[in-house]
């Protein structure tokens, strides 16, 4: 019995195109909007996810800068260094992980003769670490001398730097002259050390360039292979700050600041797809309207449908299919639109569309198509209510 | 066999902010098997909540009334539609057809609402051949016949689930007197074929047609 009432929903959205149209084009931007919301969060955590994943199994370990903010802090020792000392104890704390000491600064630098003077940060690594750090070369080798130093990709492709490459470090190369022995993976952003953009050298002629003592170090990175990141950070903290007023170090988790980041991630894109859910509650007022126009337009029709015998289940079933029939073609239209317009956005905002075809992305989709189909269905519900229970001597005798 | 309509003490009263308006008081009467009878009285006289009363569209306020023998009184709203669906055929002055579905599919849909199914277009055509509606007109919608075509598929579609009662208001109130006259000649036809047929009119020509006529005035009978 279903197709008589299936049929009769059809024709009617048909005989109505224009309006049913309108009504389609509501759902169909609703969907549009949350489901590109939608993508567009997904890939943007997508893209930090891929910069980030790499140092998830790092905790870092820096000289505590204060904690209470205000004037002068909250009570803390505002070292600038990790002392050797400070070191040995993590490293002790912390194995079997390896602990690598690192330090930093930004210097001028030109590569070549004539070349434009250069800022960039230069980091300073025992070379038995610098593997375990950065495990991935985009071209040469690691160096096996004092002389010898690592670029990051953007800074060689920024400065035409090629493996065999001479850079010398200071205004007037007071510093000395570093030959190019590898390239650095890109590594994006990271919680340790950003290669990207920076040099990298052996600690020793670090601390002979710079006048760096091995008391003087910036940060210790300890990539945790065994354990969790959360109970080494417990650990570290343990052991360097017992006393709890005066700390010395400052500990980061990396896999829980990138939990926390990606909660974050996740939040803001839930209230982006909460606003693009409010044009989608708009539509649904527009199918609400529509369908009370089509009830109120047929209530002869439902009078004759009730007096030779049509259930009311049956008459309320006539119009939540064509509630539903808007709803689906909407919906359907808007989800594969969605997929155009996250292309789109993909493709100019982050010039990649690797994360379009996720499952989370996909799921955005499904989200928005499937909001739409239950906004339609509920919108036609009052309207399929009042039809059938409309009294039919008075839906008769109705002109 | 027990008479197809039977009203006992029937008494219908609207209770409007103003006051009760007793639309009917204390109406009994019996309708037998076969009977073509005629419903007349003047405007405001009752004549419509008779038919809506005999066409269990609505409920006595007193009384009882009995369709083929069931007491309609205690019935649900679920039991009184499907009493109207297979017991009674209505027939409208406006004719009252489904504008978006064609004619075979007007004068099935009783019936697919009774067997749950799709069209049953043997048994359509069968009853509209029965009605002499021409075959070539069997595809197109309502809007595309004329008034006494019309009434013709409103006739069949009344027709389709065999009822007990053909209930008629005002059956040829919206035709010129020519197609009025065939429509009251195929009404003659169907009941000397066995149908019983209650019209409500004020028209006393088409009361002629009748065997009896049931006179309403200020909501009671007048014999």
């Amino acid at each position: 019995m279903t197709g008589i009432f299936w049929e009769i929903s059809k024709r009617n959205i048909r005989i109505h195109m224009l309006r049913s149209s309108l009504a389609m084009l509501g759902i169909i931007i609703g969907v549009v909007a949350i489901a590109s919301m939608g993508i567009l969060g997904n890939t943007i955590v997508q893209e930090v996810s891929s910069s980030l994943s790499s140092v998830g199994d790092s905790v870092i370990v820096t000289p505590y800068a204060g904690g209470g903010g205000g004037f002068g802090g909250g009570g803390g020792s505002n070292n600038m260094y990790l002392t050797n000392q400070n070191f040995q104890q993590i490293k002790r704390s912390v194995a079997p992980n390896v602990a690598i000491p690192v330090m930093s600064t930004s210097a001028h630098m030109k590569v070549g003769v004539g070349s434009d003077d250069i800022v960039a940060a230069i980091y300073g690594l025992p070379p038995d670490d610098t593997k375990k750090l950065l495990p991935d070369l985009e071209a040469g080798d690691y160096s096996n001398g004092n002389s010898g130093c690592l670029v990051g990709t953007t800074f060689a492709k920024d400065h035409n730097i090629k493996v065999g490459s001479r850079i010398s470090i200071g205004q007037n190369g007071e510093y000395g002259t570093l030959r190019v022995t590898g390239i650095i993976k890109e590594r994006g952003m990271s919680f340790d050390i950003s290669t990207d953009n920076a040099l990298v050298v052996t600690k020793d002629w670090f601390e002979n360039a710079f006048d760096r003592s091995n008391d003087e170090l910036n940060e210790v990175v300890v990539k945790v292979t065994k354990g969790d990141t959360a109970d080494i950070k417990t650990t570290i903290e343990k052991q360097l700050n017992r006393n709890t007023k005066d700390k010395t170090v400052s500990v980061i988790d990396s896999k829980a600041t990138l939990a926390s980041i990606f909660e974050t991630f996740g939040m803001i894109t839930t209230f982006v797809t909460a606003i693009g859910g409010i044009s989608m509650i708009v539509a649904g007022v527009s199918i609400f309207n529509i369908m009370m126009m089509s009830v109120n337009e047929r209530i002869k029709e439902i009078g004759i449908m009730r007096s030779i015998g049509t259930q009311k289940k049956e008459v309320m079933s006539m119009f939540i299919y064509e509630a539903a029939i808007i709803g689906v073609v909407g919906s359907v239209i808007g989800g594969l639109l969605s997929i155009v317009a996250g292309y789109a956005i993909s493709s100019l905002m982050f010039r990649t569309t690797e994360y379009l075809f996720t499952v989370a992305s996909m799921l955005s989709v499904a989200e928005g198509v499937g909001f739409g189909i239950v906004i339609c269905i509920l919108c036609g519900l009052y309207p399929a209510w009042q039809a059938a229970n409309l009294n039919p001597i008075d839906a008769l005798r109705h002109e | 066999m027990p008479p197809v309509i039977q009203f006992s003490d029937v008494v219908k009263v609207y209770p409007l902010r103003a006051g009760d308006v007793v639309a009917l008081s204390h109406i009994s009467f019996e309708v037998e098997h076969g009977e073509f009878i005629s419903i007349m009285g003047p405007s405001g006289s009752g004549k419509s909540t008779l038919l809506n009363l005999m066409g269990c569209l609505d409920t006595p306020t007193y009384g009882d009334i009995f369709i083929s023998g069931i007491g309609v009184r205690a019935m649900s709203d679920v039991e009184l539609t499907n009493l109207r669906r297979d017991r009674i055929g209505f027939i409208f002055q406006y004719f009252n057809l489904f504008p978006l579905l064609n004619i075979v599919e007007n004068v099935s849909f009783p019936q697919m609402l009774k067997s749950q199914q799709q069209v049953d277009e043997k048994r359509a055509v069968e009853v509209l051949r029965a009605v002499q509606l021409d075959e070539h007109l069997y595809t197109h919608t309502p809007l595309e016949l004329s008034g006494g075509q019309q009434q013709r598929v409103a006739i069949a579609r009344a027709l389709i689930n065999d009822p007990d009662i053909l209930l008629c208001d005002e059956p040829t109130g919206n035709l010129d007197s020519k197609t009025g006259a065939s429509i009251m000649e195929l009404m003659i036809d169907l009941h000397r074929k066995g149908s019983t047929i209650i019209v409500v009119t004020h028209d006393p020509n088409i009361a002629e047609y009748t065997d009896r006529t049931i006179r309403i005035v200020d909501g009671r009978i007048a014999e």
